[in-house]
Order: structure tokens, then sequence, then C-alpha cells
């Protein structure tokens, strides 16, 4: 019984992981006033050139690397789209996604089934022997540690320092920010490419430790489910990472209860997160005051510098 | 903005002629990242351009499989494009294709032995009504919350695929079909009468494409509920002075969205399928939205955007059998092609000068 | 320009060829598969039955591979491409795929149609099963051998009566080696494809105290790969998962398609191609347990081979009463065997099986 609770609840880090990269990620995009739908085939593309790096090299680091310098690429085309040639945000990040997708099985596609050994979790000392606690907390794999570490930096980034203020204010109002001499399309350029990034190390996270193993759609909704943590995080990062967390904990949990024999529909678990997605939303969104403390106000607009 | 001497500047109206070149150009820049990319995989290229764009036009099963193709697509993206015109972003129409697709599917399963004429219009009635509740949730909450539909809509496609999947795994399973998920097959009065020879697919569905269609242009070229959306959708403030509700506009939109995604799940269930079944629809409820940007938002552009995005399918499933090509091929063209529309739509609505050298000019504008 | 010229007139050569070569004539197989292949499980061990139909008739046979192929309309726009085509028989690998097969062959009443699985027949169709429940009568065994937990676990996907009975021989099969048993614990993953999930479910399970954990049609090798990395034991279908799991490979179902797949198409080049419904077993050669662990003493494995000898002689059937479901209701009254059509069509669970069959 305790064991089973273990499983949930350190497991939960793990599942978490890639969906936390990518909503941190997005969260950044989105509050630059950017929306990039783009996060699923972003990680697929990643997924699968992780995973073929890392096969060949031998070494994890080259190929999250790899996994990120494929998502930032993938990440430019959009951007290029929609700050170059002002095209429509939902349009091109569909656009890119379906590119991503199709990418990934068309590369992946001598690699399939295959697979490799994942990353040694880490016990750190003294911590990891304290009872439960130690198993769940501390004994980890370095990637979920570097995930909590990148939700603290992103939030301080966004809210300590000048850069992060910047990249707020456009998000707000491009054309204020511009009229106050910073940069709309330069900031909104880099947020993407962050953008792309954190979904290459998700993607990566996903097929070299998570499985660790390459399949076609290995992905399965996970980019879907990272951009529906940044709504239901209220596009604050802290907020974002308990929901993954709790997203990771809750998919845990249906296994563990079906596992001691007690029936829930799985077509119910698997809806959960969707629904209180939409709960969560409605609930800020018809908040005024919260949702103009933190959802950005040009989220979506097209900015057009005055040239 | 300026870039090796030039700058793009708004246009005061789209260009008409970059309008018609702007779909050529991408075609073309496609078909050579095509024919560079098939080779790459080994691919006769020279193969693969005819089973492209040839064999699919060179018999009537394959028009009729053109046609079946292109009616989901069309059909969703004239009712998406209505909203879009009015920036109101339904991206969930593949749930409403499913939902619509459910709804209309419990007369041919519970009435199975039935040869009533009333069943395929009660289908039809039910199916786009159901799409239209299911994206009538997303408008709800968008009217009175505020909630982005863009979110809603897409978590509602989500739900739609478990509700879907729920009801063929327990109440809605062929009794006598071994327990598979998937429903008894519909009576042929629950089906589309197909036209154009023994065998070809084209059915009823491709006709009521065609209505939308010439519909969907008459209300957007000579309504006064069309402008109003418009209106409604693109400056509230304005709306709102002109005594326009941007609220309307969110209702309208979505209804209509809804309505044509769910007529398109009757569509399928009724025509190519004939069962409701696990996966009703290869993605059509996104595909459309493409071909509504591919058309440009109006009705005739996407009637043909629609039949080129057909042929793409049709001609890169003929390719998998004819050139050898793999299954996700065709997937990363049609990636391509909507990444070169959407960087060359930029020119309908801009227009490319040399830059003037003196800079004073340059603080004017 | 010139580039232009020359692949039209490729194109235009290739035509040529074709109609020439028709005189020749190779018997032409359209081989359609719903996975990519990759190295091991259903439409590896499907591709490889296709390979020993190339290898076998050589020159006089012609197989095309279709795979990824998902279910839907458009697997049905491929299948009549290649009839329009004129291929003379058609493999059908997933179960998605039979109605339209179906419509197929009414069409073109000289198209022969292999379908894998599903149950409707047609005198040109011809549907063709594998009894994976043999071996997985015979992996439950070693199961319930090796097993100091006494806790088995299965994975599956959908509660398909494939996977019942699948999932009631093997439990059956555990039973008849250990009469500890605790109750065997059952995740359903509610997806034919998620490899974190799949890992995940493992891991779930093993953590519950299940020593030995049955992959029961996989999407991937995610389950076994995982046992191994657990210490817990592994059994699978399809394919042997040695490569995936060295030490801790318990038992594999390993399919062979070739040899019946050959009789059909020998069948059809004869000009008498059935439409039968085949249910191939162990004594068909279609299956065979391997990859049986080293951990299992020379006594075991001799058991379990023998078992494997009296399935093939018709000596044993593992659905032979009394069986009772996990309802407590008699599901096989004692002294008759389930016939195949009850066993295709299975929709209960042995006593001892921890689930209910989701509704």
């Amino acid at each position: 019984m305790m064991d089973a609770l273990i499983f949930v609840l350190a497991g939960a880090f793990a599942t978490a992981t890639p969906l936390l990269f990518a909503a941190l990620g997005e969260l950044v995009v989105e509050k630059s006033g950017v929306l990039n739908l783009s996060v699923e085939g972003m990680m697929a593309l990643s997924a699968a050139i992780a995973f073929m790096v890392t096969l060949q090299s031998g070494s994890h680091l080259v190929g999250f690397i790899a996994g990120a310098a494929s998502g930032a690429l993938l990440s430019a085309v959009f951007a290029v789209l929609v700050l170059g040639f002002m095209a429509n945000q939902v349009a091109a990040g569909l656009a890119v996604g379906i590119l991503g997708l199709g990418l990934s099985s068309l590369l992946g596609r001598s690699f399939e089934g295959a697979t490799l050994l994942g990353i040694d979790k880490i016990a750190i000392p003294l911590l990891s022997e304290i009872p439960v606690l130690g198993k769940i907390l501390f004994t980890q794999d370095i990637v979920v540690y570097v995930g909590i570490a990148a939700t603290g930096l992103v939030a301080w980034f966004l809210y300590r320092t000048k850069a992060g203020l910047t990249l707020r204010v456009i998000g707000e109002n491009p054309n204020t920010a511009h009229a106050l001499g910073m940069r709309p399309v330069g900031v909104r350029f880099l947020a993407i490419l962050f953008g792309g990034v954190m979904a290459g190390f998700a993607g990566a996270y996903a097929s070299t430790v998570l499985t660790p193993l390459w399949s076609q759609d290995m992905i399965a909704g996970r980019g879907w489910i990272a951009v529906a943590l940044v709504v239901f995080g209220t596009w604050r990062p802290g907020r974002v990472a308990v929901g993954a967390y709790l997203f990771g904990a809750v998919s845990l949990l249906g296994l563990a209860l079906q596992a001691m024999g007690i029936g829930i529909p799985a077509q119910f678990m698997t809806c959960l997160p969707y629904v209180l997605t939409i709960v969560v939303l409605v609930a800020i969104s018809a908040d005024k005051v919260r949702v103009r403390l933190n959802a950005p106000a040009a989220l979506g607009e097209s900015y057009r510098a005055a040239s | 903005m300026s870039f090796l001497g030039f700058t793009a500047l708004p246009r005061a109206e789209t260009s008409p002629v970059a309008l018609l070149a702007v779909p050529l150009v991408t075609i073309v820049l496609s078909i050579v990242t095509m024919v560079v990319m098939f080779s790459a995989l080994g691919a006769d290229p020279g193969v693969v351009l005819y089973s492209f764009f040839i064999e699919p036009l060179s018999s009537s099963y394959n028009l009729g499989e053109v046609l079946i193709k292109a009616s989901p697509l069309i059909l969703i993206a004239q009712g998406l494009a209505i909203g879009f015109r009015a920036r109101v972003w339904n991206i969930g129409a593949e749930g409403q294709l499913i939902i619509g697709a459910i709804c209309a599917s419990l007369l041919p399963i519970f009435w199975s032995d039935s040869q009533s004429a009333w069943m395929l219009p009660g289908m039809i009635v039910i199916g786009a009504l159901a799409g239209m509740a299911w994206a009538g949730i997303a408008a709800y909450l968008k009217a009175s919350f505020n909630a982005s539909e863009i979110i809603v809509t897409l978590m509602l496609t989500e739900i739609a695929k478990q509700v879907l999947y729920y009801l063929l795994t327990g109440p809605l399973k062929d009794p006598s079909g071994y327990n598979f998920p998937q429903s008894v097959m519909f009576p042929d009065a629950g089906l589309y009468p197909t036209f154009g020879g023994d065998g070809v697919r084209a059915n009823l569905s491709v006709i009521i494409t065609l209505v939308v269609t010439i519909g969907c242009w008459v209300f957007v070229t000579k309504s006064f509920a069309a402008f109003r959306l418009m209106v409604g959708g693109v400056a509230s403030d304005a709306a709102r002075y002109a005594g326009f509700s941007q609220r309307r506009a969110i209702w309208m939109s979505l209804l209509i969205g809804g309505a044509a995604a769910g007529l398109a799940g009757v569509g399928e269930i009724a025509g190519p399928i004939g069962k409701l079944q696990p996966i009703l629809s290869p993605g059509y409820g996104y595909a459309a939205i493409i071909v509504a940007f591919l058309g440009g938002l109006h009705p005739i552009g996407i009637f043909f955007a629609g039949l080129f995005m057909a042929l793409v399918y049709v001609g890169g499933d003929i390719a998998l059998v004819s050139a050898g090509i793999p299954a996700s091929a065709p997937v990363v063209f049609q990636g391509l092609l909507l990444v070169f529309y959407l960087a060359s739509y930029f020119f309908v609505r801009h227009e490319v000068r040399r830059v003037p050298q003196a800079d004073g000019l340059r603080g004017a504008a | 320009m010139r580039h232009w010229m020359r692949t039209a007139l490729a194109t235009a050569a290739l035509g040529i060829a074709l109609t020439v070569s028709a005189e020749a004539d190779p018997f032409k197989i359209g081989y359609l598969l719903p996975n990519p292949v990759g190295e091991l499980g259903w439409s590896y061990e499907l591709d490889r039955g296709g390979r020993a139909i190339a290898e076998k008739f050589g020159d006089q046979v012609e197989v095309q591979f279709v795979n990824s192929l998902g279910e839907g309309p458009d697997a049905t726009r491929v299948m009549n491409k290649m009839a329009a085509d004129g291929v003379d028989m058609l493999v059908l690998g997933s179960f998605g795929y039979q109605q339209d097969g179906m419509k197929l062959a009414k069409r073109y009443p000289k198209l022969s149609v292999v379908h894998i699985g599903g149950y409707m027949n047609a005198p040109n169709f011809s549907t063709l099963t594998p009894r994976h429940y043999e071996a997985a009568y015979l992996c439950g065994m070693a199961a319930g051998m090796v097993t100091k937990s006494e806790t088995l676990g299965v994975i599956a996907a959908f509660p398909l009566p494939e996977v019942l009975n699948v999932m009631n021989a093997y439990v059956l099969g555990a039973q008849s080696a250990n009469a500890n048993l605790k109750p065997v614990k059952v995740i359903w993953l509610n997806s034919w494809f998620d490899p974190a999930m799949e890992k995940a479910s493992t891991e779930s399970l093993a953590s519950q105290g299940t020593d030995v954990v049955f992959s029961l049609f996989p999407g991937t090798p995610g389950p076994m790969a995982a046992a191994e990395q657990l210490g817990i034991y592994g059994t699978v279908t399809h394919s042997d998962n040695s490569k995936f799991a060295p030490t801790k490979h318990l038992c594999a179902g390993q399919l062979n398609f070739g040899p019946v797949m050959i009789k059909k198409v020998e069948e059809a080049m004869a000009g008498n191609f059935k439409g039968d419904d085949v249910f191939a077993g162990i004594a068909d050669n279609a299956i065979a347990v391997a990859g049986l662990n080293k951990d299992l003493s020379d006594e075991q494995r001799a058991q379990i081979l023998a078992r494997q000898d009296e399935m093939r002689a018709g000596t044993f059937k593992p659905f032979t009463g009394p069986i009772t479901s996990n309802q407590d209701k008699e599901a096989v009254p004692a002294g008759t065997s389930l016939d195949d059509g009850a066993i295709k069509g299975m929709n209960f669970l042995v006593k001892g099986i921890d689930t209910t069959i989701p509704k």
C-alpha cells in the first residue's frame, strides 16, 4: 500500500517533467503576447532527434542538446511566420505543428521500437534516507531537479528582472512597449526560441528518459496538455508546476487504483485534466481583476512595428 | 522593418493579383520542395508527381475519393471562416464533428432495421444541432465568462474523443460484434446515396457541401448579418457604437462553425464509414482550419483550397502504393505547403517597396 | 527543364516496362500493415510473414508492402488502389480494415483477401487468427513457476474478446502451475499506444508486489524493458523480446505467420482459394513459446514444452471445464471444452483475475 503511494507521488515527478518543460516554455511565449500552438509538433520532432542522437552518441547530454536545437529550429520557422510575415498565430502554430509531427515520423521511422537505457536516479545523500519522503522527493533523476530549478528561474526572470518586465509589457501592449523604446519583435523572437528549446527538452526527456524508447506518436497529446497547463496555472510558473505534478499524479493514480482492482472508467480519468482546465479557465476569466494581473492582454494578436 | 534596402508596407486594399498569385506560388514552391524531398527518400519524382496530381483525377473512383475527402474539409472550413473573419477562434471543430456524428448515429443504431425515408434528414438535423450544442458550450463560456474559446474548444475536442470511446465500449457497441469497439453497420436508410458509378464513393455530402458553399457566398457578400459579424468581432468598440453586440458575434460564429462540423461528422458516418467507430476523422477539424486560411477566408477560395488539400491527401495515399513513399511523407508535404502559404500570404496584404534613401521619410510614415 | 523531361520520359518508360512485364505476370500481393514495422511486435511479425512468402516463391510473386496505414476511410482508398491496379491477393493486417476489405472482396470476386483477425467470411475473404492463447497458457505456467510473491500482473489495452481469451489462458496456465496464486492484477491502458503509460503501468504493478508482468498485445517493448530495469520477470505476446530484457525475459508467444500465409498463397495461385476461418495455433507452427528464461529449471522447462507438445497433438485444450468466471458463474462445465467460436467471442474473465471488464 505504502509502495503504491510512493509509486504515485514519486512517479508523478517524472511523468510531469516533460509537461513542465513544455508548459514553462509556452508560458514565456504567451507572456510575450504570442500563442504558439505547435508545442505538440515541436515535442514530437525533438523526441525523435534526441532519441537518434542519444542512440548514436551514447550521451544523453548530447541528445538533449540536439533535442533543444531541433525544437528551437522549428520554433524559429514559427517565429519567422508570425513576426516576419505577420501570419495569423493560430494558423502558423497549427501549420508548424503538422510539419513537426510529419518530420518526426519521417525521420524516426528507422528507429521504431528501439530502446535506450534511461538515466539513473540520484539519491541525494542523507535527505533520501528520510522514510517515504526521501523516496518521493529526493530520489529522482537530474532532469526532474532541473525542471524544478527551471520553474524558479522562469519566475525569477519574469518578475524580478528588467528583461522579464520588458517581456511582460510587450505581452500587455506591444505598441506602448515600442513607444517606450522596447523592441517587441526581437523580444518575441527570443521568447519563441526559448519556447522551442523548452519543448525540445520536453521531447528529449520523453523519448530518452521517461520511456525510454522511440515510437511514432509517442508524445500522445502531451503538447496540448502543456498548452492547457499554462491556462490551468493562470500564467504563473509555480502554479503551472503544481498543475503539471497534479496531472502526473492523477494519471498514475488511475494506474495504481486499477492494479488494486478498483475500477474507474479509464475514459473518465483521461478526461479529468481537460475538464479541470475548462473549470479553472472559467473561474479565472470571470474574475476580471485576476485575469488582468496574469493573462497577457495582447495574447494572439499580431504586432506590426511602426516603421 | 527594412531589409536589404526594401521595406514592406501594408496595402490599402488587398491586391487581387497577389490574391491569385499567392496560391500559385505556394503550390509551385511546395512541388519543387516535394520533388527534392521525395527524391532524397529514393522515390522517383516523376511517379510521385503523377500519383499526386494526375492519378487522383484519372478515374471516376479517384475523383469520387477527392470529392468525399474535400467535402468535410470545405464544409468545416466554411463554417470556421465565418468565425475567423469575426476573430472568433474555434479550433475544436474536430470535437464538434465527433459529437455531431455520435448524436446522429443514435437514429441508425437504435432503429437499425428501419427503412424510413426520414432517417437521413433526421440524422442531418441532429448532427448539425449536436455540433452546434458542443460549440455552444464554448460560446456560452466565452460570452458569459470571457473564457478563451481557443482553449475551451481544444479541451472539448479531447473530451469528445473520450465520450466517443466510452460510448463505443458500452452503450453503442454492436451487441454481436465480438466486443469490438464499434457500432452496428447502418441500414441503407441511414447512408448517403452515392453517385458516379459502381464502387465510387462520392455521395450526398458533396451536394450538401456545394449548397453550403453557395449559401456562405451569398451570406458573406450580400447579407447584413455577415457585416454585423465582422464589425462585432473585429472592433468591438465600433460595433457597440453602431449598436451591434460582440456577444452575438461570438454566439453566431461558434454556432455556425459547430453546425458545419456536426454536418461533416454526419457525412463521415453516413458516408464512407457507415458506422460509428473510434476513429471518425483523420484530423479534418484541424486540417479545415488550414483550408480556411488557404482559401483566404473566402467561400470560393475555401472551395478550391479544400479541393486542393483533398488532392494532396488522395494523391498521398496513391503515392504510398505506386511510389513506395512512407506514410509520413505526405504529412510533411502538407506542413510545408501551409508554411509556404502563410509566408507568401504576407504579400497579399503588403507591398514591397524600395526604401527611400532619405531618412526623414521613415519617421513620417 | 531537361530534368523534367527526363522524369517524364522515365515515367513513360516505367509505364511501358509495367505493361511488358505484365506478360510474365507474377502473382501480386498487396500487404497492408497498421503500424511502422520496427524490430518486433505485431506489424513486424506480419511483415516477416510477407517476407517469407517472397522468399518461398521468388520471382513468382510480387509482394507490395504498405505500413503505418491508419484505420478508416483512407486505408480503404489504398486497398482500392491496389485492387484497381490488379493485385491478386490482399493481406489486411488490422481489425479496422475488415468491413471495407469485405466490400472490396464482393466487388472484385477474383481477388483473394486474407484478413488477420476478425469474424467475417466470404468465398474470397478468409480470416486468419493466431491462437495467441495457446502460447499464453504456456507462458502463464512459466509465470506460476517463478513467482515468489505469488502476485502476477497483466497490462492490456482494451477488453476485446481476443484480449480476454489470452488473459484467461495465461491465468489458467499460471494457476495450473501454482495453487497458491493471489488474485491477478490488471491494468487497462485505454490506448493502443502510449509508451510512457505502458512503462508506468509496469512500475505500478511492481510497486504492488507483482513479480511477473504480462505485456498483452503491447504497442512497444516498453513494459519488457521496464521489467528488466525493475528486476521483475516479463512475459509478452507476438515476439521474443529477449533483446529488450536480456536477464528477465521469462517467456514469449512467438508468432510465425510464414507457414499459414504461404498455404493461403498456394491456394490462391492454384485457383482454389478458400474463404475459410483459419484459427492457427501451435499445431500449425503459427505460434510457439520462445525466450524461456534460464532461471526455469530443466524440469520446469520440460513441463512447459511437454504441454506444448500436447497442444500440438490436440490432447490438451486450455479452455477445458470446469472453469468458473470471476463473477462466480460457471463459464465452462466440467468435461467440455470451449469451441473456437466461443473462444473468439469470449466475454468473461476467469476466477482469480482481480478486475472487471470495463463497461
